[in-house]
């Protein structure tokens, strides 16, 4: 197999990398860009730690293949906050006290976010149907679902 | 109050073992295993797997140099198989090569030929074929044998309660590495550096102190990291010592499920026995459980069910027996809980069994029978500052249970097919390691120059934010802003011999620990401050928001002069103290003692509606009544609350463990093996912390909050059963957990007698 080449807007920054075609994205991220904030759970789509996004819709990066994304705008994580200030969301995931082991963290925030982005004033169940994809065995989802809550409002 | 100790989640920049990148140059490992139950090991040929280019090395058990023994209470677990195979997921060899893939591939290439033997996977088979872990163990108070001839009615039943998976989300993983003078490093995902450690030293054949272990944090432990981390990290710290390189192996979530123990199923009988008032005046239980291929912690499990034997309820005359039954199933291990929560399941399976025969209200038999103070435990104890019935009262005050109770009746007599209904759920826990000499801990604290504060304490972060409540103490015993103080990894070069963190004990252990040392270094500072200020009673000095009060009276002096002052005159500005609780015994050979601390109580209303055509249903709601003492850090500890009563809830309703009959795990991944999603969950959930309830056995009045929620999960249980009872009165019901969609439909179909009108 030959490594193909890929061009990317990867958190707000144009980048080309060489990859395997057969490479799951989550690997590239995590393995070939040190983007370690992205989480594998499962990798079977069952667990949403590995959630990104793809052209502002969140996606489990377990089941992408690397090439899929060329041309595409992706964003992790690290590149929430990329200016050093947390967002409101994040915010209110500490304040609501939405974290506790954080291995879920970083997919429930960019579930919600992905969430934000379409819809800026979504009901609950809109926020549940947004996070149903991600497991968190910590926390029992209430103070994530207020952590939401809270951004919607404000 | 918010828990700094979280920002780097959000940001996505804690590491977790996973992450580390510590050399250019890792290796990885991959673990293959057993896939027969019981055999004997005939040929293992490896040609193939070591011809895969990539591929380093295949250690087997004959590459050990020390001992090939991981068992920690009995040793009787080997870390890989030699001859014989008692359980799919056994570890046989690992695989190392320069990527997971090659190894993983490489792995399936090993040809291994078994000679299959009968296996067992049933407890109470194993223990009529006499196929026990431990002698069974006894707990009994009053003479059961005489007081059922005091009984107005005597009840008997069986009670199933099945596994379950802990489903950490960050699944078990280490990588060690060589370090000078031929030691090794680990990073462990562990809630045990010192259980590892011990053994690596063992299986290693090198010195305690030639090994040290790092946890930086880990994301999820739930107990399944207790004793079943350290394979894996024993495991790499063998590689990395013959390899010279580093070793890193994370199990895939699909062998996580099938090679690690999870929750002990168990079987029991009970007999119980009444007066017509409702008063429960003997209990007579016995537990099989399925400790699996191996002892692991299920000897000191078996012994918190007994201790858990009568929850929250006085019963003058007990009997209760616990056998732990050899199978050939992965050993079964910790879980929140820890062997509790089955003793309390069959309490209240017994309670409500005998409601339906007295024709007493369930909820009323649990209130004639709760604790009081100065009622004696089966194991000897007598409860003390006894909060079962100001918990139970107030939850039916605060919550208006009567109102509740209306409002469900209404709905059920408008509405045929769906049903609602509420449960109760009290809990009484217990709080210290039963194994007493587990209750020590120690902290090391420094005060650097610039005023910031280090701490270090055997307590590993695994999301319960124990690291959190640790700063909250230094931050108030030193009051200075808890973001000049760091927690560091939990390491054993810095602290020595430390008991896991399990038993919701983190906090309180470690807690006193970095109080005292703490404490120790800010008399030095108040001594050095009153000689500064001149006067002869350093009692008079204080130290508030960072400056230095004298006989009530603000002065110039501030932490951070007093800091540098303290350097300058070479007085010490690091401690280390070693905590042990205090008063706690127990004696093995009469299982009579003082085993706990304390004792947690609480009580929760639960609330479902359960769809009876379809035999699905909704957690409506979860409102508590919990006593945590005075809280630590009261986001931390609702975190906690609901976070076990979610895991509670999924233990009793929707996860399920299915073998199947050669003892292959079914469920073993996520799309088979449902834990509660945000659906999941109950709609809503309620915690009131009990007013004015100060423990003088925590730090700062504090209570432990880790594992007694699990069980307010039980009421999940029987809220479904009274109201599958409400749509078929007379219902024949069998107690087996979880009560899943499926089993309630076939509970209420399976001997539908007369047809169902539509
Ligand atoms: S790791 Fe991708 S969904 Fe679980
Ligand atoms: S915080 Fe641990 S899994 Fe969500």
């Amino acid at each position: 197999m030959r490594k193909i080449k890929i061009q990317f807007k990867l958190n707000h920054n144009d980048i080309v990398v060489e990859t395997f075609p057969n490479r799951r994205l989550l690997d590239l991220l995590r393995d070939d860009l040190n983007l370690t904030g992205t989480k594998e759970g499962c990798g079977i789509g069952e667990c949403g730690a590995c959630t990104i996004l793809i052209n502002n819709k969140a996606v489990n990066s377990c089941l992408i293949l690397a090439p899929e994304v060329d041309g595409k705008e992706v964003l992790t994580i690290e590149g929430l906050s990329s200016n050093g200030q947390l967002t409101t969301l994040q915010e209110n995931f500490l304040k609501y006290g939405a974290i506790q082991c954080g291995f879920c963290t970083p997919g429930m925030v960019l579930s919600a976010h992905a969430l934000l982005i379409k819809n800026s004033q979504p009901i609950e169940d809109e926020i549940k149907d947004a996070i149903a994809g991600n497991l968190c065995r910590c926390t029992g989802y209430k103070q994530i679902i207020e952590a939401i809550k809270a951004t919607v409002k404000s | 109050m918010i828990n700094f100790d979280s920002i780097k989640h959000v940001r996505g920049e804690s590491q977790f073992v996973y992450d580390f990148i510590p050399f250019e140059k890792v290796l990885y490992a991959y673990v293959f295993y057993s896939p027969v139950a019981h055999g004997i090991i005939k040929k293992i040929n490896l040609d193939n797997a070591l011809g895969i280019p990539g591929v380093r090395y295949i250690f087997t058990y004959k590459d050990i140099t020390g001992e090939n023994q991981v068992g920690g209470i009995i040793q009787d677990e080997v870390l890989l198989a030699e001859n014989e195979v008692d359980f799919i997921g056994q570890p046989i060899a690992l695989v190392v090569a320069d990527n997971f893939l090659t190894a993983k591939h490489a792995a399936k290439l090993i040809k291994c030929d078994i000679e299959e033997l009968p296996s067992i996977f049933d407890p109470r088979e194993a223990f009529q074929k006499g196929s026990l872990i431990i002698p069974p163990r006894v707990f009994s108070l009053g003479d059961v044998d005489e007081a059922w001839k005091e009984c107005d009615v005597i009840v008997e039943d069986r009670v199933e309660s099945g596994s379950q998976e802990h489903l950490y989300l960050e699944t078990q993983g280490s990588i060690a590495f060589p370090v000078e003078n031929e030691g090794i490093k680990i990073f462990s995902s562990t809630q045990n550096p010192t259980g590892v450690q011990r053994v690596a030293a063992r299986v290693l054949n090198m010195p305690m102190n030639k090994i040290e272990v790092d946890v930086l944090r880990i994301g999820g432990g739930f107990g399944g990291k207790e004793d079943q981390a350290t394979h894996w990290a024993v495991l790499t710290a063998m590689a990395a010592k013959k390899l010279q390189t580093a070793v890193k192996l994370i199990l895939p979530r699909q062998e996580d499920m099938r090679i690690t123990g999870k929750r002990h199923p168990y079987s029991t009988d009970f007999k119980i026995g009444l007066k017509k008032d409702g008063k429960i005046v003997a209990y007579e239980v016995t537990y099989y459980q399925n400790a699996g291929a191996a002892a692991d912690l299920s000897p000191a499990i078996l012994e918190r069910t007994l201790f858990h034997t009568t929850n929250s309820y006085y019963i003058p005359n007990v009997r209760a027996t616990a056998i732990s039954c050899k199978t050939n199933l992965p050993p079964f291990t910790a879980f929140r809980g820890f062997g509790g929560p089955q003793a309390m399941f069959v309490m209240e399976c017994a309670l409500y069994k005998a409601s339906q025969v007295l024709g007493i209200d369930y909820h009323q038999l649990q209130k004639i029978n709760l604790l009081k103070d100065g009622d004696e435990f089966p194991y000897g104890q007598r409860a003390e500052n006894c909060r079962a019935k100001v918990c139970y009262d107030s939850l039916e005050k605060i919550y208006k249970v009567d109102e509740v109770k209306g409002r469900i009746e209404k709905f059920n007599n408008q509405n045929r097919f769906i049903k609602k209904s509420y449960s109760i759920m009290p809990v009484c826990f217990g709080i210290s390691f039963t194994t007493t000499f587990l209750n020590q801990a120690s902290a090391l604290v420094h005060v650097y120059t610039d005023g910031s504060v280090s701490i270090s304490t055997a307590a590993v972060e695994m999301g319960q934010g124990v690291n959190a409540k640790l700063i909250n103490i230094a931050s108030r015993v030193f009051s200075i802003p808890p973001t000049r103080i760091k927690l560091e990894t939990t390491n054993t070069t810095r602290i020595a011999n430390t008991s896991p963190t399990a038993a919701s004990k983190g906090s309180d252990l470690n807690g006193f620990a970095t109080m005292e040392a703490c404490q120790a270094i800010l008399k030095r500072l108040k001594k050095l401050a009153a000689t500064e200020l001149k006067i002869e009673d350093e009692n008079q000095i204080e130290f508030k928001d960072e400056v230095v009060y004298c006989k009530g009276e603000k002065t110039d002096l501030t932490w951070n002069k007093i800091v540098q002052k303290a350097y300058v005159n070479r007085v010490s500005l690091s401690a280390h103290a070693f905590h042990a609780t205090p008063g706690l015994y127990f004696d093995r050979d009469t299982s009579k003692g003082h085993p706990f601390a304390y004792h947690v109580y609480g009580t929760a209303l639960i609330e479902v509606t359960v769809d009876c055509l379809r035999g699905t249903y909704k957690l409506d709601s979860v409102q508590v009544v919990h006593d945590l003492g005075e809280t630590l850090h009261p986001v931390v500890d609702k975190g906690q609350i609901e976070g076990g009563i979610v895991q509670g809830i999924g233990w009793m309703t929707m996860e399920e463990i299915i073998y199947d009959k050669r003892g292959k795990l079914i469920t073993d991944s996520l799309s088979t093996y449902k834990i509660p999603d945000v659906y999941g969950a109950p709609e809503k959930i309620e915690i009131h912390f009990l007013e004015n309830a100060p423990n003088d056995f925590g730090p700062f009045k504090s209570k432990a909050v880790g594992e007694p929620p699990f069980m307010y999960g039980i009421g999940a249980f029987f809220a479904i059963l009274k109201a599958m009872n409400v749509f078929r009165p007379g219902l024949e019901i069998k107690f087996i957990a979880p009560m899943t969609h499926e089993r309630v439909l076939m509970t209420l179909y399976s001997e539908v007698k007369e047809k169902v009108r539509l």
